[in-house]
């Protein structure tokens, strides 16, 4: 429908859809949860007319939270698919969440002492930052141990096969260290299925401390991603300094993995899903598929929470498995549709 | 000449019971020749049930998670449900190996040529099941009776402890805080309905349901139970918590190293887990 319209008209509109989306995600996530409130009742209490906690300190954050989770996942997929040029790349795959989520939970054991999955919590609700910090690391070194194991990003294959070695070693650890408390299996699984459920404004802020640290570096490198996806001899010859732009990249997309890994756990699939979608509408252009997929991602990420606080109200899905559920299909179709091309 | 009577009909009753054939609660037929003397139990609850039957000085070896009596604690630890050490239980040749329903370990063991008899403890009403099975598969039947009587005893009289309060709180509690919550038909549940508490979750959710903080916040429940570490200040720095009734007035009561084992575990000492939700809601006498 939109394709005979003109290409600028064309971003412009789709542009205009995520920011509705992202809205519409807005509106409906503070309208609805495991309570029935009356919409008066909430617009009253995010006026500040009206106490209610349920709207300002339950929800609102919740939403704003979820949104920026998915946004960091959704930007950090896009980038490290054009990293690496590699459409299946994402911090799912690509081992970074899952160093981040060991991280995170090796920072909670040598903390507590407490019995880890129970020390997890207490880090994500006193101490998120640091949190977000040390998943940094561990995002960073899973993603550099990917690309070493694969020699490289060249060949597609090797770098996925290396991706998911890196990753299930180590969600492995990560659960071995989480079953040393096996009394408790459901609040480990609860990890690894990505969980919302308590991302108050403190988690909101270091959320969006993380997003405005590694934005605007990434949005500003699109121009970068765009020239890398005609090789690396042809972007070095256009005279840029390529190796430490790979490295500012590579380190501001882990950022965005380890702060929506600290606060959420593990949340598969919007990494890959959003920019895929993002890039058939708008094109191999990262100038746009990066702040598209920010505003995807948010809207995706917020909806699916939604639907998981919802489905079994006052009951809750993990956020995880709603979002597998979605983008597992879209992962095989898209596999179907390369093999169809090839 | 009394005495040489009883010992007399207990060798005839042994004599009659054994070889003894049994379903188990996975349906399968188990069949023991003699009753067993040297037994592996598997789960925590069952093995306090074994030793309150007297029989504890039949058992070779444990579960991981195994610790009362005091006694049992010195014996092999032959795993989890997870990850279960068939060999380990295999060298002890044992002639009885009770076992969860949940898990195969019965299947290996029962190719090892041991006898498995899998059981089911969840419910309130499995705890007197499992004593009364247990005391056939023991022949200690009337072991099995009395400890009935006087587990029901115990549980009577905290209920009657509670059914003098003049409160019925509202309750919420929370077994991890992911938050996962106890439905009312869950063992938990009943516990809180003898203690004469009313859960806030409604029964339609299951037994063990993953809860909305939000619905928690609106059934502002007056008192919260929490089984895990550092669950006081997890709670209370929850955002939006403070406005809850329980946070506000601080009565949230936390049990942890053991006492939740009294709660979490239906075998024979359900009635002190009983007593410390009837202090937890009406206070101590």
């Amino acid at each position: 429908m939109t394709l005979s319209l003109p290409l600028a008209v064309r971003r412009g509109l789709v542009f205009a859809w995520l920011l509705f989306l992202l809205l519409g995600a807005l509106v409906l996530g503070l309208a609805f949860g495991a309570v029935a409130l009356p919409p008066e009742a909430v617009v009253r209490a995010l006026l500040g007319l009206e106490e209610n906690p349920i709207v300002t300190e339950l929800r609102l954050p919740r939403v704003l939270g979820g949104m920026l989770v998915g946004g960091a996942l959704a930007v950090s997929g896009a980038a490290f698919q054009g990293l690496f040029r590699n459409p299946l790349a994402d911090p799912y795959l690509m081992g970074s969440a899952s160093g981040a989520a060991f991280a995170v939970t090796l920072f909670a054991v040598l903390l507590g002492g407490l019995s880890p999955a129970f020390a997890q919590h207490a880090v994500f609700q006193h101490l998120p930052f640091s949190a977000t910090f040390f998943g940094f690391l561990g995002a960073l070194l899973a993603t550099l141990l990917t690309l070493v194991l694969a020699g490289g990003v060249a060949r597609t294959g090797e770098l996925v096969l290396a991706g998911v070695v890196v990753g299930s070693v180590l969600t492995g650890l990560t659960t071995y260290l989480m079953m040393q408390d096996a009394d408790r299996v459901r609040a480990v699984f609860a990890y690894t299925l990505g969980n919302l459920a308590f991302v108050g404004w403190a988690g909101v802020r270091a959320l969006a401390l993380a997003l405005l640290l590694a934005l605007p570096p990434l949005f500003l490198l699109g121009r970068v991603l765009n020239a890398l996806q005609l090789g690396e001899e042809t972007a070095k010859s256009l005279g840029l300094p390529l190796e430490g732009l790979k490295l500012l990249l590579l380190g501001a997309a882990s950022l965005l993995t380890a702060s929506a890994v600290a606060q959420a756990g593990i949340i598969g699939f919007v990494g890959l899903v959003v920019p895929h979608m993002l890039r058939r509408l708008l094109g191999e252009d990262y100038r746009l598929l990066l702040p598209a997929s920010a505003l995807g991602g948010g809207a995706l990420l917020a909806l699916a929470d939604l639907l998981a606080r919802t489905l079994a109200r006052p009951a809750e899905l993990p956020v995880g498995v709603v979002t597998t559920l979605l983008g597992g299909p879209f992962f095989l179709y898209l596999m179907w549709r390369r093999r169809g091309r090839a | 000449m009394k005495r040489l009577l009883a010992a007399l009909s207990l060798l005839l009753a042994l004599a009659f019971a054994f070889p003894l054939t049994l379903q188990d609660d996975l349906g399968r037929t188990v069949t023991l020749k003699a009753p067993p003397k040297r037994i592996v139990t598997m789960l925590p609850s069952v093995t306090e049930t074994v030793c309150a039957l007297g029989a504890c000085d039949r058992i070779v070896a444990t579960d991981d998670y195994s610790d009362w009596p005091e006694s049992v604690k010195k014996l092999p630890k032959a795993g989890g449900l997870y990850n279960p050490n068939p060999e380990l239980i295999v060298s002890l040749k044992p002639d009885l190996v009770l076992v969860s329903k949940y898990g195969r370990l019965y299947e290996t063991l029962e190719r090892a040529g041991l006898t498995v008899y899998a059981v089911r403890t969840e419910t309130y009403e499995d705890i007197f099941r499992t004593v009364r099975t247990l005391g056939r598969l023991l022949g200690l039947e009337a072991q099995a009776e009395r400890l009935v009587a006087q587990i029901q005893k115990e549980v009577y009289q905290e209920e009657a402890r509670a059914a003098k309060a003049k409160s019925r709180p509202r309750v919420y509690y929370e077994i991890d805080p992911t938050p996962y919550t106890v439905g009312p038909e869950s063992f938990i549940g009943v516990l809180i309905q003898k203690a004469r508490g009313v859960n806030i979750v409604p029964k339609e959710l299951g037994l063990f349901p993953k809860i909305a903080p939000e619905f928690v916040v609106e059934k502002d429940p007056e008192v919260i139970v929490a089984t895990y570490p550092n669950a006081l200040e997890t709670i209370r720095k929850r955002p939006g918590w403070d406005r809850v009734r329980a946070v506000r007035a601080g009565r949230i009561c936390v049990y942890t190293g053991g006492e939740d084992s009294l709660l979490s575990r239906p075998g024979p000492r359900v009635a002190q887990g009983l007593r410390l939700l009837v202090d937890c809601f009406h206070g101590r006498p």
